[in-house]
């Protein structure tokens, strides 16, 4: 590790510290995330395993790149590409505003590297604002791919400590357990509304049964005609009929009417009725879009 | 109404132990996912035929019986279907770097295994459980040390094309209803698994594999069609002389262990009491067979329904 120069601590991420370092020969800066390896007989986790493998596959400009793989006796680094911050903490920053302009490059940025890593046969799974990094030329990346997983890969249960509540859709809600691309699909449309509402997040449920509620609320209960296969889910209880009594302008009053269409297409209940990544990156909505996002 | 059910994800708990989703229209429909990965299979070939020119002790027959083993340990862990074929390939990747002694060889596939397992695999199986598997002749420090050489050798790059990869888009894409499929894709994932332990298809691209793995498949259950050749190419865009040449390669890899597996049912046939009557047709004994290499190479299926 003589080839990098540490220089703070950033965080924690999902299996070990994240610091940021120097590369002495190029100067360039980066990222290096530390995976201990003693005390585990197991040899090298399955998460940093996965993590490394599909990244290794994902070279996209809306995808953090993982540079380099340093493996020694007891620790493992991954040195990634270095971004300035999180969106989590743009949104700290922004002060109650963001530029509709920037919403909508975030967004089509957001959904490029989804749809990149859905055509590779990767799903993330766990997109949030913490897990969404921004450099300084307000580039988007997709990274802490720690429970992302190949097509093919059966779900691993996480308990709601693990994966943060406000961005899952009613389906795994309800225990479909179901891991398709529509998964992130949902996750994105949840963070599109916190973009547009400046870092104020859709559905923050305090326990699976408040973020149901708070979801339902916003878009009626869902039942059998509008949810085919909805109460045989492992999870199903019924919950009280909610008319929809807020208008989507109310919802994200800066987002104009086309986005609020883009939005609506990507929170519905129904998973198989859900935007695909690519379909939504047709959507009019970004027909203006910064030409230097496209 | 049916389409919609057939788009509903949800999954099916299958062992208890697994959970497994339904396929993905998205991913299924989306073309780019196959055209992905024909374009990066190649990078995941073994670049040489390892005998000649790398390994000095290691011959074709010791490869053949650690495979043999391998396939035996996935299926006895009822591990997921794509981690044999996904160890196999670490395996031939490895040997088609650095030469190894044949005392090694077991550590090497265990490693291998355990990396797939890792990848693929909701509860990985553990280095205890494959030292046992190994009947204890390796230890669980030379494990994790054959892990990190092979993870160093591989360059990490282990997000390998397996032939299974290919069944689910190819068959999606050919005309069969839903049950015709599911019950060609379990052979013809048999018959796949059975071709990693031949040493001749170890340079075969894993779509030419699936390929002529499903029309394998589809001659036990009807006869031989053209058409069906015509859409393997159509869906692939692999030359049809190509798959008709490796389907014959791979009838004749089944045939040979049909034949193996119908002596050992003679073997113990004139052991027991000869009640049976007179033998069966050839094409009873072929389906017979089919089933036997079923429970050697993957009688997980057996505990592990696909479900559509």
């Amino acid at each position: 590790m003589q080839k990098y120069e540490k220089l703070e601590k950033i965080g924690e991420g999902t299996y070990g510290t994240v610091f940021k370092a120097k590369n002495r020969e190029t100067l360039e800066i980066v990222a290096l995330k530390r995976v201990r390896l003693d005390d585990d007989d197991e040899g090298v986790p399955s998460s940093a395993l996965r993590e490394i493998c599909l990244l290794k596959e994902l070279k996209h400009k809306n995808v953090v790149r993982l540079h380099d793989v340093v493996h020694s006796e007891r620790k493992l680094t991954l040195v990634f590409e270095y971004c300035d911050q999180d969106l989590k903490k743009y949104f700290d920053a922004c002060n109650g505003e963001i530029d509709p302009d920037i919403v909508k490059s975030f967004m089509c940025q957001l959904l490029r590297g989804i749809a990149f890593c859905h055509s590779n046969n990767v799903l993330h799974r766990d997109l949030k604002p913490q897990n969404l990094l921004i450099n300084k030329n307000g580039e988007l990346k997709l990274a802490d791919f720690g429970l992302a997983r190949a097509f093919g890969f059966p779900v691993r249960f996480y308990s709601a400590e693990v994966v943060t509540l406000w961005y899952r859709p009613p389906d795994v809600l309800f225990g479909a357990k179901m891991y398709s691309t529509s998964i992130d699909m949902w996750s994105a449309g949840c963070i599109f509304a916190e973009l547009a509402n400046a870092g104020r997040p859709l559905f923050p449920g305090n326990d699976d049964d408040d973020q149901l509620k708070r979801i339902f609320k916003l878009l009626g209960t869902p039942t059998e005609e509008t949810w085919p296969g909805l109460t045989q889910l492992p999870n199903y209880r019924p919950f009280p009929m909610y008319h929809v009594s807020t208008t989507w302008q109310q919802v994200v009053p800066k987002l104009n009417s086309k986005g609020r269409d883009l939005l609506q297409k990507l929170l519905v209940c129904y998973p198989a009725d859900r935007l695909s990544a690519e379909d939504s990156l047709q959507h009019p909505y970004f027909v203006d879009v910064n030409p230097s996002v496209k | 109404m049916e389409q919609h059910l057939s788009l509903l994800c949800c999954e099916t708990d299958v062992t208890g132990k697994t959970k497994r989703a339904l396929l993905d229209p998205v991913l299924l429909n989306d073309n780019r996912v196959l055209a992905n990965l024909l374009a990066t299979e190649d990078k995941y070939l073994p670049h040489t035929c390892y005998f000649n020119c790398v390994q000095t002790d290691i011959q074709p027959y010791m490869r053949k019986m650690v495979t043999e083993w391998m396939a035996e340990v996935c299926s006895e862990h009822k591990m997921e279907e794509e981690v044999f074929p996904l160890s196999v390939n670490y395996l031939d990747r490895f040997l088609s770097i650095k030469d190894i002694k044949r005392t090694r060889l077991q550590l090497l596939g265990a490693g291998c295994m355990f990396l797939a397992s890792k990848l693929k695999e909701t509860t990985p199986i553990s280095g205890e459980q494959l030292v046992i598997y190994t009947d204890n002749s390796i230890t669980l420090e030379d494990l994790t040390d054959m892990e990190s050489w092979i993870l160093l050798l591989l360059k990490w790059d282990l997000s390998a094309v397996v032939p299974n990869d290919f069944l689910d888009h190819v068959l999606h894409r050919m005309p069969f209803n839903k049950y015709d499929a599911h019950i060609i894709k379990r052979r013809a994932q048999t018959i796949a698994a059975l071709c990693a332990t031949d040493c001749k298809f170890m340079q075969t691209p894993p779509s030419m594999i699936a390929c002529s793995a499903i029309a394998c498949a589809l001659k036990h259950l009807k006869p031989h069609s053209e058409t069906d050749l015509a859409s393997l190419h159509h869906i692939t865009g692999i030359d049809m002389d190509l798959i008709r040449s490796c389907v014959e390669q791979v009838d004749q890899t089944v045939r040979a262990c049909m034949a193996s597996a119908a002596q050992t049912d003679q073997h113990v046939s004139k052991h027991e009491e000869q009640k049976q009557e007179q033998p069966t047709t050839p094409t009873d004994v072929r389906d017979i067979n089919i089933l036997g290499v079923d429970n050697t190479v993957s009688s997980s299926q057996a505990a592990q329904p696909y479900v559509y």
